[in-house]
């Protein structure tokens, strides 16, 4: 390759932290359900999926209706999908989890992949195996500094993308460290049983992890109908393995390392593709995570929580 | 226990005995199995060589059938995926057919191919182009379709003396169909003294593209040749145009339908396509297209009138060798020649054409084309 140049390395910064913010929202459902209940929830990639579809069939709604301000568009497909996969991440987790607590670990496990295999061909049955795609909603964008005739690009969507996943990971934030319910879930995720006998509804927190997780993946479900334009029920299975990557890579149960798991992989994937070939951005990821556990066993944030292992 | 298992064994052999009573009354009707994806990505692909196959079907059937007895043309989707055609594959040997006209993929049609020649069944492709499928010295494969090693060249001719980039990129989606043209496009560019400056392979299935079109970009690319099939090249150049990278893009037949224009937009507009020529503007078919367009299908596909030829070549060898058995069948198709709406067809030793052309078309925004001098 020819020479570094300091503009294409921050135009890889850019394009590294927009996927990364994607994989850092997902992989927040993820991190959540484990710390809570010490499950795997597989089927959580299908939830983002479902997020995803919602969002470009209400985009694209609205544009036959005609709406064209783009804030609007944005919050009204960000409630829909937010409450239609909510109560998915609700159902599901009332169906087929709720029933088998307290039976030995692999059952849940088999259950969630049972259920990320029924919803995959039940979005397929309902809206088709072959891909949706939509026209951009948003676009423009700045461009600035020039070598050689290149230009660093920041989009418009790009700058969205962000701003939307630091808004919703602030939320989660607080609501996790200063509400109620989120002392509850802090509570549940040190010690379920102990928080049942302190009076802590605990099927309730499991109820609220696991709407809060889907309530992040229809986020980023949202952001990647409007800023790639193509899903399909597949989409999930690649998502939510890199995703679920992300949270083992930050440590998994512990949201500030989900958010950070994200981005590094996002980086990682983005610089692989740059400076090396394309086809090692997935080995440079994987490699990466490999080291990361031989290191340190318990993720980059993780705490060595010996009984939950 | 026991007693369950007897009573699973008897309902199975029950069912088979059944089953076999149902192949004994079918033998009335030619059966000719066509695979391909009916669902999945690439499902495009898959209607074009359905509406060919079915249309073939239809019309023999019209004038009176086969020897007297009716075609009848068996649906089976593949989904373009490599173990999901051994699947098929195995269907078709179980259900006893003996013609297939399939599959799409090259991935999904030279696993499926291995089978059929060891059941004997005879196989024709309308779509698989890679080489390798025609190597592996079978007896039962054929194609109605070009291979990777005309279309390549076809595609590297072009770009060494019309386009003559400064800077050329070939991206590849590492799949055997993609990765192989690829691979075809650059030794024919580097025999004419073009040195790409990247050849990389992206993953099927990939939707962000970013670091990739950033590189290209600082590398000053002007052209980019992309081996592999539409959703990813879409993706690709819709994020090209936002990113302000304004290199000219080509791709095989794989990337020539009209969800390409659906995923990229405005930025389709331009690109180069490597298609068999469209039968279809061909005086010759104007009643057959007639047909098409009576049943509201579009016959401008490139695999829609080489399914109808794969058809034809089975049915014409039937009649013309005066057997059913695809062992000898395979013999006549490799000694004669079959007059079909994609021309005169005579094929190789090997199965493939004997000729077969390929035309560059340059893609529009509203999913037409038209052909480059």
């Amino acid at each position: 390759m020819s020479n570094f140049s300091i503009l294409e390395f921050i135009q890889q910064i850019i394009n590294g932290l927009t996927l990364g913010s994607i994989y850092a929202l997902i992989a927040i459902g993820y991190t959540m359900v484990y710390g809570i209940i010490g499950m795997i929830n597989f089927a959580h990639g299908e939830i983002y999926m479902i997020g995803a579809y919602v969002g470009l069939l209400v985009i694209t709604v609205l544009g036959l209706v005609g709406v064209d301000s783009i804030s609007l568009i944005l919050l009204a497909t960000l409630a829909i999908s937010i409450l239609v996969t909510g109560s998915y991440g609700w159902t599901v987790e009332r169906l087929a989890y709720r029933p088998l607590r307290g039976s030995p670990r692999l059952v849940p496990l088999i259950s969630a992949i049972g259920v990320s295999i029924f919803l995959q061909n039940y979005v397929q049955l309902g809206q088709g195996a072959r891909d949706v795609s939509m026209q951009p909603v948003l676009t423009g964008g700045w461009r600035f500094g020039s070598e050689d005739g290149f230009q660093v690009y920041l989009s418009y969507m790009q700058v969205l993308i962000a701003a939307i996943t630091v808004a919703f990971m602030a939320s989660l934030t607080l609501f996790i460290s200063r509400s109620r319910m989120g002392r509850a879930c802090r509570a549940c995720s040190e010690d379920r049983a102990m928080a049942n006998l302190l009076g802590i509804d605990t099927d309730r927190v499991i109820s609220l992890t696991f709407v809060l997780g889907a309530t992040l993946a229809a986020v980023a479900g949202v952001l990647v109908s409007m800023y790639y334009g193509l899903v399909n029920p597949f989409i999930g299975f690649i998502a939510g393995l890199k995703a679920f990557t992300a949270a083992v890579l930050g440590g998994i149960g512990s949201i500030p390392g989900a958010m950070l798991g994200g981005i590094v992989l996002g980086l990682a994937e983005s610089f692989a593709s740059a400076y090396l070939q394309t086809e090692y951005k997935d080995v440079v990821a994987f490699a990466l995570l490999i080291l990361v556990l031989l290191v340190r066993p318990t993720g980059l944030l993780g705490r060595p929580d010996v009984e939950k292992v | 226990m026991k007693t369950f298992n007897r009573n699973v064994l008897s309902a199975a052999v029950g069912a088979a005995i059944l089953s076999l009573g149902g192949l004994a009354q079918a033998e009335d009707t030619i059966k000719i199995a066509v695979a391909g994806p009916i669902t999945g990505p690439v499902a495009q692909y898959g209607d074009m060589q359905m509406s060919g196959a079915k249309m073939a079907v239809e019309q023999i059937n019209a004038k009176g059938g086969v020897n007297g007895k009716k075609l009848e043309a068996v649906l089976m989707d593949d989904v373009c995926e490599p173990k999901q055609a051994v699947a098929v594959a195995n269907q078709i040997v179980n259900q006893k057919i003996k013609y297939v006209v399939g599959h799409l993929c090259s991935g999904s049609t030279q696993p499926a191919s291995k089978l059929y020649e060891e059941e004997g069944i005879l196989m024709i492709t309308p779509a698989a182009t890679n080489p390798a499928i025609t190597q592996q010295g079978y007896k039962m494969v054929f194609r109605t379709i070009g291979t990777d090693d005309q279309q390549g060249p076809t595609a590297g001719r072009y770009i060494a003396t019309k386009v003559k980039p400064k800077k050329l990129a070939i991206i590849h989606d590492k799949q055997q169909y993609g990765e192989g043209i690829a691979k075809e496009v650059d030794k024919t560019v580097k025999a004419a003294g073009i040195k790409p400056v990247l050849f990389e392979g992206i993953s099927k299935g990939q939707t962000d593209f970013s670091a990739l079109i950033t590189k290209m970009k600082k590398e000053g690319v002007d052209f980019v040749y992309y081996g592999g099939y539409h959703p990813e090249l879409g993706l690709l150049l819709r994020q090209s145009k936002e990113q302000g990278f304004d290199a000219k893009y080509m791709g095989p037949e794989g990337v020539g339908n009209k969800d390409i224009s659906a995923i990229a937009g405005p930025a389709s507009e331009g690109l180069l396509v490597t298609l068999p020529a469209d039968f279809s503007t061909d005086p010759a078919n104007a009643a057959l297209v007639k047909a098409f367009k009576d049943q509201k299908q579009d016959p401008s596909g490139p695999f829609v009138m080489p399914a109808y030829a794969g058809v034809q070549v089975i049915t014409d060898a039937i009649t013309g060798a005066k057997t059913e058995d695809p062992i000898k069948l395979a013999e006549y198709i490799r000694k004669n020649s079959f007059q079909t709406p994609i021309g005169k067809v005579a094929f190789r030793e090997n199965g493939d054409l004997k000729e077969f052309e390929f035309v560059i078309f340059e893609w529009h925004a509203d999913a037409t084309k038209t052909p480059v001098k």
